[in-house]
């Protein structure tokens, strides 16, 4: 180095090696002395030529000749040239902030890291992690590293800017001159190289098409890497565009991870294609599996709502031994056909006025399902009472088919009742003068005016034939009816009182005989009456031995008294005495002596503890149990003409008389077509299917029929009040005219998503949400 | 409930059961999504008489009374139908108008729900969320004391072995005495634990399987899934993609008379075999597969008729001792393979797993051993079990690691741990803490379907009705209405999802230990826990 503009500065005085922070002193001083061109004899000391600003705009122009150590313009100025004349350590230009550096031969690990502004150039190769955290500030040009062979591995590592151009001659790796794993975190700049390489980091680089802008400025700038490194020469050689290839940064709107196969394309083409259609399981089902939302219609809902019209009998007809469809009659006064729903009794109950409108406890109000939410029940006496005109349609032609009915009282008359409003020929036998049994002889006044049952008994009397029985019937002539008649109904009652076997029982009157007497004044029970048994008979006896004179009556029971409803209430009006239990021990002319000793003084003494069917006549093949006859669910004795109903099956009530003739005429009627004898499975339906807050819960009672039948819920029967309709929120049922004057509630099935808003809406419980039948 | 009926010992209020179901009227717009989409049937339609009175000011005119009647949701509070929190109505809700909220104390149904004398039984987990594991750090950060490695860039050689591994001289006289060596597979240290098809819905469980296959063929990780027992498809027997499966045998055999009969048709080995002996959520109480899950498809792949309830009893039938356990069935599944594949036995965590693991240390073909902590999920089991059977799985590890390293065969018999691994989101922390107390590999159950398919499950006792098949996700459901809400390619989607970020999150945590190309099994020295106890148990550090 002749040149003698060049201050020389020597790391090494009298053969020992300048200690780093001594060269660096020096070289500040020489700086700062006005020296501009400096010559260092580099022994492995770190950091020459940077940090030179004391220079300020002068050029300071640097040659290393020897060794440098590591980071040769660290911190470098702007106005600092420094050429290396021959390899360089690591971290060349490290935090270069401006300094022009040339390497005349290969350097090692870490050119450029971190340099923000200047230039490096390389004239051979370089080691790893080269141009890596490179930045570069707007308010600056950017940064440069120019190589002119190849770049080691993890070159470009963090590059969040500058430029890059590596020229791939001679390079030490030429079959990949950006060396292992490039440009891993690169945000920023761009890297120009010629040559081939093995991969970089994708998501974080591509390679883009050298514009002419980016190859003039190529082009220009290589001339002058080529003039640095004094290697004009190889311009010819370096500057075949073709060659080139220019590498960016993704932005982060390019960066949407790593670009790999989509799930979809996987699945169809690798899954799919090994696997065969529909996967894993594609062999063993061609159920669609494809995704569904949450909220779905049709086969694909987990819930279907059924119109259950009429499925279910409401409380009130189920709880009626009768079965009469009282919502029915209350549903067509709604619709203003009252004469129809009056006359619509007539074809369960020969006796809608007298039973229903008096002389029944009417157990349909007593299950009415409002009562479940302390509301007052309907008030089916009202309608009951109303009947009292209530038509009969035109009886059909007869049938050819015979019926004998043993018996003319409640169960008798309804038996026959029905079949008759079915075509087929009755004739009744009875004791009686008159056809109605009980109910006309033994029910006190008190309790129903003798006109409606006259009324009732005379719409009777014009359709059921009587033949009025001189004697009891024998066993011969029943069983010669068997033989005249293609069916027996045996309906003679409980006629025989029961009584106990105690001494004095010859001095007990039954209540069936008192009540028969007093019916016509005949009875005379003194001033006190005790009555032994005080169920709703021995009520009855009460009431009518008040009416007529007594004054102290007692009712005795051996257990808590039975008697409920009007029979009841009316006996304690009159000042009836219930006493429990006692346990009569002797009766005498003074009165009741009870197996205490006590005696209850009275004048009569009346056993009312139940009546026993006499049935003395009946062939041998009719079983009987405990006194009365045995028969199944239809009333069919165990000889298969022979029916049996009433009080000869088993005590009851009106109602449960008027039931059982009515259900064993429809078994009848029924066997008589060839058909099942039970065609009525109806269930009662669940209370709380009933949504009853659509009622007024304040109403104590109703003023009219009209009143009763807008307040009944109908349960189990349709209102067609349209609540369902209005309430779907997705309008998915509507209202179907059907034949008959009829319709009926549908569900468009492509709509219903299956919220079961219908079924918990409906007044009626008509509606009911169940599980959609299984996907198989 | 009406006021005028009788009340049960049972009968509850809304305020006694664990959820409550918040419902706005305002903002309610009544179109039915949230009673047609609730799993259980806990709302309804409600109907309700509103009533007020009209009264004038000063008394002018006579009160009156006026009934309106509106419609709403409301909760219902027969036990049977009580809600379960899932908070599907939520998610269907166009108007954000519901949401059912966590009672503010401890409900009253927990004293009811065993009508008829039937305890409690449920889907999910512990309930407890607590997790030792969470409690324990990485306290050895090796920034200038190793060279410090960078998560994001360094090649990471995170894999595990899973077989007998012998030392290279061991091998060789190995093969020379026995003309054999023990077959070890490299995967990946996270796998996906035993649920079985049955367990799983199909589209669970296909997402499950393509997720896997899509992490080995795509990305490299050789991640592999256990079948659970429940058998597995016969097109997934003779693939390519079964080398990614781990075949699991259990108590009731099923689906095997399957397996057998495509063993000739196989192209591939299974990975391994896994025998289960005991499940960590419910320690000695068996499966059962409800009757109303066993469909056309289940049976076909379990091989037995449908609709018939499936138990896998508590126990192994014709197995009485450790010895011949472990010694025939490890033989038998062997043997099926021609001794190529890996067996290993899977076993709750137990006081007694040292006795296991000894009889596993004498028995050369063992392959490893699986314990599975009492963390872990299930799809059934009885209530009392889940909450109160079993072993934590943390002090299980280490002291059968511990073991291993007395005997010098740390090295030799892979431990897997299993139960309650991420159980509070917290996965790779979680089985970085296993691998480093000892596991060669962990099992996540629980975390795979929270986060590849959005179970709703919590340690607080959301949804859990896992064991009724009426899965609001789809997931646990054999019914195609509820499993068809799981999109099998995203489900398989979101296992990638999960592998790619436990990778890197298990790099985060290796990488300034200075480990690159091998797992730290049982580094324990970078361990330490804020409780006394608990680092003198584990033998960690005590770090405060």
């Amino acid at each position: 180095m002749n040149d003698n503009r060049y201050y020389i500065i020597s790391g090494k005085i009298y053969g020992k090696r300048l200690d780093s922070r001594i060269l660096e002193e020096q070289i500040q001083k020489a700086v700062a002395d006005g020296h501009r061109y400096l010559e260092i004899k580099a022994f492995g000391q770190h950091g020459i030529g940077g940090r030179l600003w004391k220079a300020g705009d002068d050029k300071v122009h640097i040659k290393i000749i020897g060794h440098p150590g590591q980071r040769v313009g660290s911190l470098g100025f702007p106005n600092t040239f420094i050429e290396i004349m021959g390899p360089a350590s690591d971290d060349v230009g490290w935090l270069n902030a401006g300094a022009r550096i040339v390497v005349h031969g290969n350097a090692s690990n870490g050119i450029a890291n971190g340099m923000a502004q200047g230039k490096i150039y390389i004239a051979g190769n370089i080691g790893s992690r080269g141009m890596t955290m490179t930045k570069h500030n707007p308010r600056f040009d950017p940064p440069e590293l120019w190589v002119l062979g190849s770049a080691g591995d993890y070159f470009g590592e963090f590059m969040a800017g500058g430029i890059a151009v590596i020229c791939g001659f001679e390079a030490q790796s030429p079959d990949n001159i950006l060396g292992f794993r490039p440009f891993v975190g690169m945000v920023s700049g761009k890297a120009f190289f010629r040559g081939s390489h093995k991969g970089f980091s994708q998501p974080d680089a591509k390679i883009v098409p050298i514009t002419d802008e980016d190859w003039d400025w190529l082009t220009k700038n290589l001339k002058i890497f080529l003039k640095n490194i004094g290697r004009p020469e190889l311009f010819k050689t370096l500057s075949d565009k073709n060659e080139w290839q220019l590498l960016t940064a993704r932005t982060p709107q390019e960066r949407t991870g790593r670009q790999l196969r989509s799930m979809e394309s996987f699945h169809e083409k690798i899954w799919n294609k090994e696997l065969g259609r529909g996967g894993i399981f594609g062999d063993l089902t061609d159920l669609d599996r494809s995704p569904i939302p949450l909220i779905t219609t049709d086969k694909l809902r987990r819930f279907v709502p059924l119109w259950e019209n009429r499925k279910y009998a409401a409380p009130c007809e189920a709880s009626c031994p009768t079965g009469i469809p009282v919502r029915d009659r209350w549903r067509l006064i709604r619709e203003g056909r009252i004469d129809e729903a009056v006359d619509m009794a007539l074809a369960y109950t020969p006796f809608p006025a007298s039973v229903c409108g008096y002389l029944c406890p009417n157990l349909c109000m007593q299950s009415c399902t409002r009562q479940s939410a302390d509301m007052v029940p309907i008030d089916v006496k009202k309608l009951g009472k109303a009947s009292i005109n209530a038509s009969l349609p035109e009886l059909p032609p007869l049938s050819g088919n015979k019926i004998a009915v043993i018996g003319g009282g409640t169960a008798g008359i309804s038996v026959a009742w029905q079949l008759r409003q079915h075509g087929h020929e009755v004739t009744v036998y009875d004791m009686s003068k008159t056809l109605g049994g009980k109910i006309s002889s033994v029910i006190p006044d008190s309790r129903i005016p003798e006109e409606v049952i006259t009324k009732e008994l005379e719409r009777i009397q014009k359709i059921i034939p009587h033949i009025h029985l001189q004697q009891r019937l024998e066993l011969k002539e029943i069983e010669q009816l068997r033989e005249d008649f293609d069916l027996l109904v045996i309906a003679i009652g409980a006629q025989k009182p029961r009584v106990i076997p105690i001494p004095g029982k010859e001095l007990m009157i039954t209540a069936l005989d008192f009540l028969i007497q007093a019916k016509t004044d005949k009875a005379k029970p003194g001033k006190r009456m005790v009555i032994i048994g005080a169920g709703n008979v021995g009520c009855d006896v009460a009431s009518e031995a008040y009416r007529l004179g007594a004054e102290h009556i007692t009712l005795i029971d051996v257990q808590e008294p039975a008697s409920f409803g009007e029979e009841r209430k009316n006996a304690e009006a009159i000042g009836a005495k219930f006493r429990w239990p006692c346990f009569t021990k002797e009766i005498t002319k003074k009165g009741v002596k009870l197996m205490t000793g006590e005696v209850i003084p009275a004048d009569t003494v009346i056993i009312s503890i139940g009546d026993a069917p006499d049935l003395e006549f009946l062939p041998e093949n009719v079983a009987t149990k405990h006194g009365f006859i045995v028969v199944n669910d239809y009333y069919q004795t165990t000889d298969p003409k022979i029916f049996a109903i009433g009080d000869a099956v088993k005590p009851g009530l009106l109602t449960d008389a008027i039931g059982s003739g009515r259900k064993a005429g429809k078994a009848i009627i029924n066997i008589l077509k060839g058909k099942k004898p039970l065609d009525d499975t109806r269930e009662m339906i669940h209370r709380e299917r009933i949504t009853l807050e659509y009622f007024d819960p304040r109403i104590t009672g109703f003023d009219d029929i009209e009143q009763c039948s807008s307040q009944c819920s109908s349960c189990g029967t349709c209102r067609d009040c349209g609540i369902c309709i209005a309430v779907c929120p997705q309008t998915a049922i509507s209202r179907k005219e059907i034949k008959n004057n009829d319709f009926e509630m549908i569900v468009d099935e492509t709509r219903c998503i299956g919220c079961g808003f219908c079924a918990e809406a409906c007044p009626c419980g008509i509606w009911n949400i169940i599980e959609n039948k299984p996907v198989e | 409930m009406s006021s005028n009926r009788p009340i049960t010992p049972s009968t509850l209020s809304v305020k006694d059961l664990p959820w409550q179901i918040i419902w706005d009227k305002d903002k309610c717009t009544l179109c039915g999504k949230c009673t047609a989409v609730c799993p259980v049937n806990a709302i309804e339609l409600g109907v309700f008489r509103k009533r007020s009175i009209e009264t004038s000011m000063g008394l002018e005119s006579t009160p009156s009374n006026d009934f309106k009647i509106y419609y709403g949701i409301r909760q219902k509070t027969d036990p049977a139908y009580s809600c379960v929190g899932c908070a599907m109505c939520n998610l269907v809700c166009p108007n954000d108008a519901i949401i059912p909220a966590k009672s503010d104390e401890a409900d009253k149904l927990r004293y009811h729900i065993n009508q008829g004398g039937q305890p409690r039984r449920r889907g999910g987990r512990r309930g407890t969320p607590d997790s030792l594991l969470d409690m324990i750090k990485f306290i050895r950060i090796s920034m200038l004391t190793d060279p410090a490695l960078d998560a994001g860039r360094h090649e990471f050689e995170l894999t595990t072995l899973l077989g007998r591994i012998l030392s290279p001289e061991e091998n060789l006289s190995f093969l020379n005495e026995n003309g054999w060596i023990p077959p070890v597979r490299e995967i990946y240290p996270l796998m996906i634990g035993g649920m079985s098809f049955g367990a799983l819905s199909p589209n669970m469980w296909e997402g499950l399987q393509l997720g896997v296959s899509y992490l080995n063929e795509e990305l490299s990780m050789p991640v592999r899934i256990c079948t659970g027992e429940g058998g597995c498809p016969p097109r997934l027997l003779r693939s390519r993609f079964l080398k990614y499966v781990i075949l699991q045998i259990a108590s009731g055999y099923f689906g095997w008379d399957e397996i057998i009969h495509d063993i000739p048709d196989m192209k591939e080995d299974p990975c391994a075999i896994e025998i289960k002996y005991g499940q960590g959520a419910k320690p000695g109480d068996g499966g059962l597969l409800m009757w109303y899950k066993v469909n056309k498809l289940i049976a076909a792949i379990r091989g037995v008729p449908t609709g018939v309830n499936l138990p896998s009893p508590p126990t192994h039938q014709t197995q009485y001792s450790i010895e011949e356990s472990v010694a025939k069935m490890i033989q038998s599944m062997s043997m099926a393979w021609g001794f190529r594949v890996p067996v290993y036995p899977k076993i709750s965590a137990t006081s007694t797993a040292l006795a296991v693991l000894n009889n596993l240390t004498r028995n050369p073909y063992a392959a490893g051993l699986a314990i599975d902590g009492e963390d872990g999920g299930t799809g059934a089991a009885y209530n009392v079990s889940m909450n109160h059977m079993g072993h934590p799985i943390a002090g299980n590890i280490r002291d059968a690691y511990l073991n291993l390293v007395k005997t010098g065969m740390q090295n030799e018999i892979p431990l897997i741990a299993g139960g309650g691994i991420g159980k509070n989101g917290n996965l790779a922390a979680n089985a970085a803490a296993l691998i480093m107390l000892g596991a060669s590999c962990v099992q996540i159950g629980k975390y795979i379907m929270q986060a590849a398919a959005g179970c709703l499950g919590s340690e607080t006792d959301r949804c859990n009705i896992c064991n009724i098949g009426l899965c609001p996700k789809g997931i646990t459901s054999q019914d195609p209405r509820l499993y068809r809400r799981l999109d099998v390619d995203k489900v398989a989607q979101r296992v990638v999802d999960v592998f790619l970020s436990f990778d890197t999150e298990l790099k985060k945590i290796v990488a300034p230990l200075g480990r690159s190309t091998s797992l730290p099994i049982g580094m324990s020295d970078a361990l330490g826990i804020n409780d006394y106890n608990a680092a003198n148990r584990l033998g960690i550090k005590y770090v405060v």
